[in-house]
């Protein structure tokens, strides 16, 4: 008699003006809560990723000196560094590439080359490696004055100490709007159980019992929830993809931009239906208190 | 069937609409409830249909201390009361067929079995041809067949109507009285609230009549004879 996204038959709610902008709220509610997770998501995922990118890299920097002296130094410093169990590429950047690097900052390559630059060598080291860092930069140090060793781990900390905070905002605006939806659905269905008092009582004294009545209200409401937390969506999606785009027309060599991960998908595709599960939840809570109450 | 021992009720903390009651109603019995306006007839039928639970008192409803009843026995108890509310309070809507089909649909019967027998009593009230319609679209006295067809579709053991007659011609009105008296032949307890003397020197049932909130009970014609003394 009732099906699960039926019209409630007796109590007939769609002709509610309570409830009919619930679906608008929802809506947007909705649209908030898929942005919030999609932050969560991608931000998530980008940490992983620059960690990574990051974590496998190191790079050596020589404080610049006469040229002979230096290049005699990277020297050194390549076929020490080749000796460590665990590094996997060692490429000494060349002075045009140290200059094409920092052409967006000083200006033109060709120009920047002629300036005295520290030299670079990039260390690339193999996944899974157990090498000691802080072992092997005082050793780097003591073998070749003047040479460092940069992990990227303090700007790294940084950047993931700043995500995680954006993603801890994220999950609080989240637990922000499901407690807003909850105490929306809260007042509809309370003013739907006031206005439709009298059919809940013909009802009850037929013999029907609470969950009966409930089971009306909790699908209505159910349906109301579903229908409007799809355009909620579409629209979140839409403005993701934007969002997406203007992203990747960024220049953004030193990171790259946060993308979501297909557990982000099915995330956002399940939100719908816990928003419908959360309305059920609540509606059928507050109905069964009320109902509790008359005899 | 239905005992009130020393029952009180009251509405909040308001004063006591009924006191004292004591009644005892024998299964199978048929009786008519009457009284002035406001001295408490409505609360009496609604202990009657477990719509409320006395203030204080025994009430016993089908062997059942009602008070002592928990909330989740209530609805099969209700199925067994069958109720004619003065206002009809049926369900705008739904049609005709579907305010009748109320309780066998809420008691979860067939489909087949609830149209079956909802347009047969439809057919009997004389309501055949408006099993479709919507009760706006019905006159006084047809909602209030509709009313009676809906409280007596699942057979009750106890029948409580409110005024059930007051909105239809006498041929009618004799028609449905006449099913109530069916209906109590085959067991069920009847009780009807009513100001219509006619109905009462008619039927010759017992009379119980509230008066200053608390519950009297008589012969009809002891009723009557008191009844017309008092208006001399």
């Amino acid at each position: 008699m009732i099906q699960f996204f039926g019209r409630s038959n007796e109590l007939q709610l769609e002709k509610d003006a309570s409830s009919r902008y619930l679906p608008i709220v929802i809506s947007s509610m909705v649209f908030l809560a898929a942005l919030a997770l999609a932050g969560l998501f991608s931000i998530h995922s980008a940490v992983e990723n620059w960690s990574t990118a990051v974590s496998g890299n190191l790079t050596v920097e020589i404080e610049y000196e006469a040229p002979r002296k230096l290049d005699k130094k990277v020297k050194i410093t390549v076929d020490f560094l080749r000796t460590f169990p665990g590094v996997e590429k060692v490429r000494p950047l060349s002075l045009e590439e140290s200059a094409k690097l920092l052409e967006p900052y000083l200006g033109r390559a060709d120009v920047v080359k002629d300036l005295p630059l520290p030299r670079l060598i990039e260390v690339t080291i193999a996944e899974g490696s157990a090498l000691d860092l802080v072992a092997t930069a005082k050793k780097l140090s003591d073998t070749v004055p003047g040479a460092r060793l940069n992990t990227h781990r303090p700007w790294l900390n940084k950047m993931i100490t700043l995500a995680r905070s954006v993603q801890l905002l994220a999950a609080a605006i989240m637990f922000i709007i499901g407690i807003t939806t909850v105490i929306i659905v809260i007042f509809a269905a309370r003013t739907g159980m006031v206005m439709h008092q009298e059919i809940i009582e013909v009802l009850h004294l037929t013999g029907a019992k609470d969950t009966y009545i409930a089971r009306q209200f909790q699908n209505y409401f159910a349906k109301l929830s579903f229908l409007g937390a799809l355009p909620g969506l579409l629209i979140a999606v839409l403005v993701m993809q934007i969002l997406g785009f203007l992203t990747s027309q960024l220049e953004a060599s030193l990171i790259t931009a946060p993308t979501m991960i297909f557990e982000g998908w099915i995330a956002l595709a399940m939100l719908p239906f816990l928003v419908a599960l959360l309305t059920m939840g609540t509606v059928r809570w507050i109905v069964m208190g009320s109902l509790k109450r008359m005899m | 069937m239905v005992r009130f021992e020393n029952v009180g009720m009251r509405y909040g903390m308001g004063p006591e609409v009924l006191r004292d009651i004591n009644l005892h109603l024998a299964p199978g019995s048929f009786h008519f409830l009457t009284g002035p306006t406001g001295a408490g007839k409505s609360s009496l039928l609604k202990l009657l249909a477990l719509s409320h639970r006395p203030s204080r008192g025994l009430l016993t409803l089908f062997g059942q201390e009602v008070n002592s009843l928990k909330r989740e026995d209530l609805p099969a108890f209700r199925r067994k009361i069958g109720v004619v509310f003065q206002e009809f309070r049926l369900l705008n809507h739904l049609s005709t067929l579907d305010n009748v089909a109320l309780p066998l649909r809420i008691a979860g019967a067939d489909e087949e079995q609830i149209y079956k027998h909802v347009t047969e009593l439809l057919d009997w009230v004389g309501l055949g041809p408006q099993v479709d319609a919507k009760p706006p679209t019905l006159s006084g006295g047809e909602k209030q067949r509709v009313a009676i067809a809906r409280a007596v579709i699942n057979r009750p053991q106890l029948l409580i109507a409110d005024e059930p007659t007051g909105s239809m011609d006498p041929e009618m009105g004799l028609r449905l009285m006449h099913l109530f008296q069916e209906l109590n032949k085959l067991g069920t307890t009847v009780v009807i609230a009513t100001h219509d003397l006619g109905l009462i020197k008619r039927f010759s049932n017992p009379v119980l009549y509230l008066k200053d909130s608390t519950l009297y009970s008589s012969r009809s014609d002891e009723y009557l004879d008191q009844y017309h003394r008092s208006s001399l």
